[in-house]
């Protein structure tokens, strides 16, 4: 190499060494979203799990209304199932293109608040929100007394029955008590010679974490325990309530008036179940599953270890919040008011809000047990009020740091439980030492 | 021809440049092999670039996180824990040794055995049928079957009510809870997870089989040999390579697969069939607890690395080089 080439231009040698950096880092940049030219509209994104056609569609009503009334801030949704909307939220957040909006189940509210992924509402929603919303509702969307978001679909636990069932068993109606629940099981229960199970008399679901412990829990709650401390930092299942229920489980198994096996879902819709507890979402599926027997569905509120005992139930629900990553939590906020406080005229002449009336068109139950009553007073299902009702009394889910890997552990158990390979006492002490200690991990 | 790489070698004939100082010919060796290095570098660059991302950088990341506390989240809260996370899968009350890991084991062992056995019999069958390719394609096709579908046909011919139940019940046998025994619900998984991978197996194998030469099968007729002194004596240890080959792979997919158990048990019931890939999903994505999911796959690495060696070991004991 010559000197006078030294003193030129970048040398081949050189250019090859600077070509594959230069590509590298053009292909690592992560594209910029949004043109941020002063004047061009605010583009937030929504991330949900309103994946079907039906919540799309909902959802689009009133998200097109805002962005043709609203020039400065537009909204673009986007939705996965359900399954993979927690698996979402971590990978965009860490690959720095998490939405502005999320849509969250409230289970998580805790693993994604000590994440920092969301930002607490700003104290005149706060406020708005404690006002407006069930008590349950508004839990469910906090954690350690801090609001984190509109609380939108909100779902109790309630006794489904089939009226047909229950009546060539001889018996009138639902059952209120416990004890009237077991004889109601036994009665109802029929299986063939071989053991297969022809009618379970209460279906007690393995389905997922949600049906499992769902159904569970809200027996606990009925018969007055909780599933942890009211700090959320470990188990208070070992109680004599936790005892009663497990117990009562253990027994309806083993008197094979109940099959985990069956898959409960498909089991009561083609009438294989004569009682079993659920959220409220599964009347609109059960509905539309069911067709004319539909009308062999009963709902009541789930039974009592007394006559006289308190009502008590679960509610599990989502929330819409704000990253804390967002770069417009101010219009974040301002639209999801829009949403979730503005009163609209619905269907039927009533007044709600326009998530409200979102939630009643796909058959689902909302936060706001004034827009509930507004909207399902005239033509609703009668199956919904005992669901509404609860409202006033249910126990929100915990939605601690570690909400998810507890009850993960608990199905678990529950499991075991059901299917002989642990004793009452010996799955309360497995959950104690397991949740306990995963539990504590997470804080 | 000459390769232009070569460096000068001593044996050339002595010309005007032997009579140069040696200082100044060993630099520029030295040069023209430093530039020669450099050049075979960039030569290099693109695979060790690809390498560098998609192996070192990941295995790097994982051991940072392995040895963190990290909710998946923000780059920026990945908070150091030390040997935490590994202390907490071996800790008292904690399942990861028993039963996650044990299941882990037996699932892959099971796997293997069933597989192994199954595609030996299937394998040495075809060979001496006709239409060889129909048969091979008939039992490759689970391998190009999504693991989804394959995994909700077989739980509903397990179900109470499903097609294995009904012949049980047409034998005059009472049903069994397939997958909702803890019993047996492993080796109910583990059956579909052998029968799904035949296909391979058996593909292998055959290939195997065709590469053993004839001359053997004559000489063992001449000398009166039965079929199972001939399959025991001449098919099996020269089928050795392929098995071990079998072998070795199905072990690794066993050891790492949860797709099936996912879609036909989720772990349950309890944790009858939860096994190390599915834990370390659930701690990383349901959980968010990175830390404990990089730990579980460090120590199922070196799980999968112990196994992997003992079995070379024993194959090479018995005298076959992989």
């Amino acid at each position: 190499m010559t000197p006078a080439r030294r003193s030129g231009g970048p040398s081949r040698r050189q250019i090859a060494l600077a070509l594959p950096s230069a590509l590298l880092a053009a292909g690592c940049a992560a594209p910029h979203h949004g043109s941020g030219r002063p004047g061009d509209p605010i583009v937030l994104t929504l991330l949900s799990h309103y994946a079907s056609e039906a919540l799309k569609e909902a959802l689009r009503g009133p998200v097109d209304e805002w962005n043709a009334t609203h020039d400065r801030v537009k909204v673009r949704t986007e939705a996965v199932e359900f399954t993979d909307l927690l698996t979402t939220f971590m990978v965009r957040q860490a690959a720095g293109r998490g939405a502005d909006i999320l849509h969250p189940y409230c289970l998580w509210t805790g693993q994604l608040v000590r994440a920092g992924v969301l930002r607490p509402a700003p104290p005149e929603l706060a406020q708005e929100i404690r006002r407006g919303y069930g008590a349950a509702a508004v839990d469910a969307a906090s954690v350690d007394g801090t609001v984190y978001g509109y609380p939108t679909e909100a779902q109790t636990y309630a006794l489904y029955y089939n009226k047909r069932l229950l009546r060539a068993a001889g018996l009138d109606g639902a059952p209120r008590t416990w004890r009237e629940l077991e004889e109601a099981a036994y009665r109802t229960t029929r299986r063939d010679r071989y053991g297969n199970t022809l009618v379970q008399g209460f279906g007690l679901s393995a389905y997922d974490d949600s049906t499992t412990v769902g159904q569970t829990l809200a027996l606990l709650h009925a018969a007055g325990g909780t599933f942890v401390s009211a700090d959320g930092r470990s188990t208070a299942l070992d109680s004599p309530a936790g005892r009663a229920v497990f117990g009562l489980e253990r027994r309806l198994v083993a008197e094979g008036a109940s099959d985990p096996g069956v898959n409960v879902y498909q089991a009561f819709a083609s009438g294989r179940v004569a009682m079993t507890v659920n959220a409220g979402w599964w009347t609109g599926s059960l509905r539309t599953v069911m067709g004319r027997d539909y009308r062999d569905v009963g709902v009541a509120p789930v039974p009592v270890p007394r006559a006289g005992d308190a009502p008590a139930t679960l509610a599990t629900g989502f929330l819409l919040g704000v990253n804390a990553a967002s770069r417009h939590p101010r219009a974040a906020w301002e639209f999801l008011r829009w949403l979730n406080t503005e009163k609209v005229r619905a269907r039927g002449g009533s007044t709600a809000t326009r998530m409200s009336a979102l939630q009643v068109s796909v058959g689902s139950l909302t936060g706001r047990a004034d827009d509930m009553r507004a909207l399902s007073g005239r033509g609703g299902d009668p199956n919904l009020r005992p669901f509404l009702d609860a409202l006033a009394y249910a126990v929100p889910e915990p939605n601690g740091p570690g909400a998810q890997q507890a009850k993960s552990l608990l199905r678990q158990n529950i499991e075991a439980l059901w299917t002989g390979q642990r004793s009452v006492d010996e799955m309360l002490r497995s959950v104690r030492r397991q949740v306990d200690q995963e539990v504590s991990r997470s804080w | 021809m000459v390769n232009a790489l070569v460096p000068e070698t001593a044996g050339r004939a002595p010309g005007p440049r032997a009579a140069e100082p040696g200082a100044g010919g060993l630099d520029r060796l030295r040069r023209r092999r430093r530039r020669q290095t450099v050049v075979a570098y960039l030569f290099l660059a693109p695979t060790l670039l690809f390498f560098a991302v998609f192996l070192v950088l990941p295995l790097g990341f994982a051991l940072l996180l392995s040895l963190s506390r990290w909710s998946g989240f923000d780059l920026g809260d990945i908070d150091p824990v030390g040997p935490d996370n590994f202390a907490a899968l071996f800790a008292d009350g904690a399942t990861f040794l028993t039963p996650v890991l044990t299941n882990t084991l037996l699932f892959a062992l099971g796997t293997v055995a069933l597989a192994l056995a199954g595609s030996v019999l299937v394998a040495t069958c075809i060979d001496k049928l006709r239409f060889q390719g129909l048969w091979r394609t008939l039992y490759f096709l689970p391998i190009v079957t999504t693991v989804v579908a394959v995994g909700n046909v077989w739980k509903y011919m397990y179900e109470p009510g499903g097609l294995v139940n009904g012949v049980l019940n047409a034998l005059g046998l009472g049903s069994v809870a397939f997958l909702q025994d803890p019993d047996t619900a492993l080796p109910a998984v583990v059956v579909v997870q052998a029968w799904a991978s035949l296909g391979t197996a058996i593909l292998v194998l055959t290939a195997g089989l065709k590469s053993i030469p004839g001359t053997y099968y004559e000489a063992a007729a001449l000398d009166g040999a039965g079929p199972v002194t001939v399959f025991r004596r001449i098919t099996l240890p020269l089928l050795r390579p392929s098995l071990l080959f079998v072998c070795v792979t199905q072990f690794l997919i066993g050891l790492q697969s949860f797709a099936l158990i996912i879609v036909m048990t989720k772990g349950g019931p309890g944790n009858a069939t939860d096994v190390a890939a599915l834990e370390m999903y659930r701690q990383a994505f349901s959980y968010g607890d990175w830390g404990a999911a990089s730990a579980a796959a460090f120590v199922l690495f070196a799980v999968v690395l112990a196994v992997t060696l003992a079995q070379l070991w024993v194959f090479r004991r018995t005298g076959e080089d992989a």
